[in-house]
């Protein structure tokens, strides 16, 4: 008799000393019943959740034309509002460089300075000072 | 995910193979009564939701974790005993168990069947009980996962926390151990 064969015989024989007293059978019957009392509620998938959440929302908001009345349209005014805030910080950082450089073209130094001779000399005496 | 019907089904279905192993092991029936429970309610509290064909082997898991915590508490508690045993007067004979409690009563379904024949089965499978009790721990869960639950040797290396080679050798290391012992004891299977 090989080892599954012993196996199967002391299954068999095992398997009939399974009946227990009233009392034992009654707390074992006691505790699977408590345990089934405190089984976990079954968790609601995440697309299902997700699904019943804009039902939840959409059925707020009075159906799908009161949802694009009461919900869409403020979003729509925001993605608007951001558009234009954004265009006139463009606008004004554009005017500001603008600004910045006819400063730098209408400064103190004339432009014709760079075209007199009296001015390069000048300045190639003060480079050769310092 | 396991409905309530099915989990009450697979209680039902191991609560008492699972009470077995659990007297196999800590050898005392209250005990492993509230082995069983614990470990039903583990199941159900925290695997309650996993599929239906993954709770056998999370229930066996969670029956050999919970012989181990009791096995854990009782180390602790015997010592706390120790400690306090010279305080308390000692107990008395009465508190032995009287081995008539644990006979099983005749089953009724067996009433065809001759007192001698009876008897006989009743002897086979109590000194069987006996004999699976007496084996080392390993060696017992495996052969009796493997050849009692039914669990394959992937299944009960899972369960076990070992691998596959060291279940195959308990099984075996049990199997000629139980057979040596049932021969000694004048048993042939």
């Amino acid at each position: 008799m090989n080892e599954f064969q012993f196996g199967d015989k002391i299954r068999h024989i095992l398997n009939q000393g399974l009946s227990l007293d009233s009392r034992k059978a009654a707390r074992l019957q006691a505790a699977r019943e408590l345990a089934l009392a405190r089984k976990r509620p079954e968790p609601v998938g995440v697309v299902a959740s997700a699904g019943v959440w804009v039902g939840n929302m959409v059925g707020d908001f009075g159906g799908w034309t009161g949802l694009s009345l009461r919900l869409l349209a403020p979003i729509a005014m925001l993605l608007i509002g951001f558009g234009a805030i954004y265009t006139w910080q463009q606008n004004q950082r554009a005017a500001e460089v603008e600004e910045i450089d006819a400063q730098l073209l209408t400064g103190d130094l004339p432009i014709d300075a760079y075209l007199d001779r009296g001015f390069q000399n000048y300045l190639k005496t003060r480079a050769a000072e310092e | 995910m396991a409905s309530r019907s099915e989990l009450s089904a697979f209680l039902e279905s191991v609560e008492r193979r699972a009470f077995k192993q659990a007297v196999f092991a800590v050898r005392d029936e209250e005990a492993a009564l509230d082995i069983v429970q614990d470990a039903m309610l583990r199941l159900a509290e925290k695997y309650g939701h996993r599929p239906a064909e993954e709770l056998p082997l999370l229930f066996h898991r969670i029956v050999q974790n919970a012989i181990r915590d009791w096995f854990r508490r009782q180390k602790v508690r015997s010592l706390w005993t120790t400690l306090l045993s010279s305080l308390s007067p000692g107990r008395g004979e009465d508190d032995e168990q009287d081995p008539l409690e644990t006979l099983q009563a005749a089953d009724g379904s067996n009433t065809q069947e001759a007192p001698a024949e009876q008897l006989e089965r009743a002897q086979v499978l109590e000194i069987i009980e006996q004999e699976l009790a007496r084996l080392p721990a390993r060696q017992r869960e495996a052969f009796v996962m493997r050849y009692w639950e039914e669990l394959d040797v992937a299944e009960t290396a899972r369960v076990m926390g070992c691998s596959e080679g060291s279940v195959k050798t308990h099984c075996s290391r049990a199997a000629h151990a139980l057979a040596a012992a049932l021969r000694a004891r004048g048993i042939t299977l």
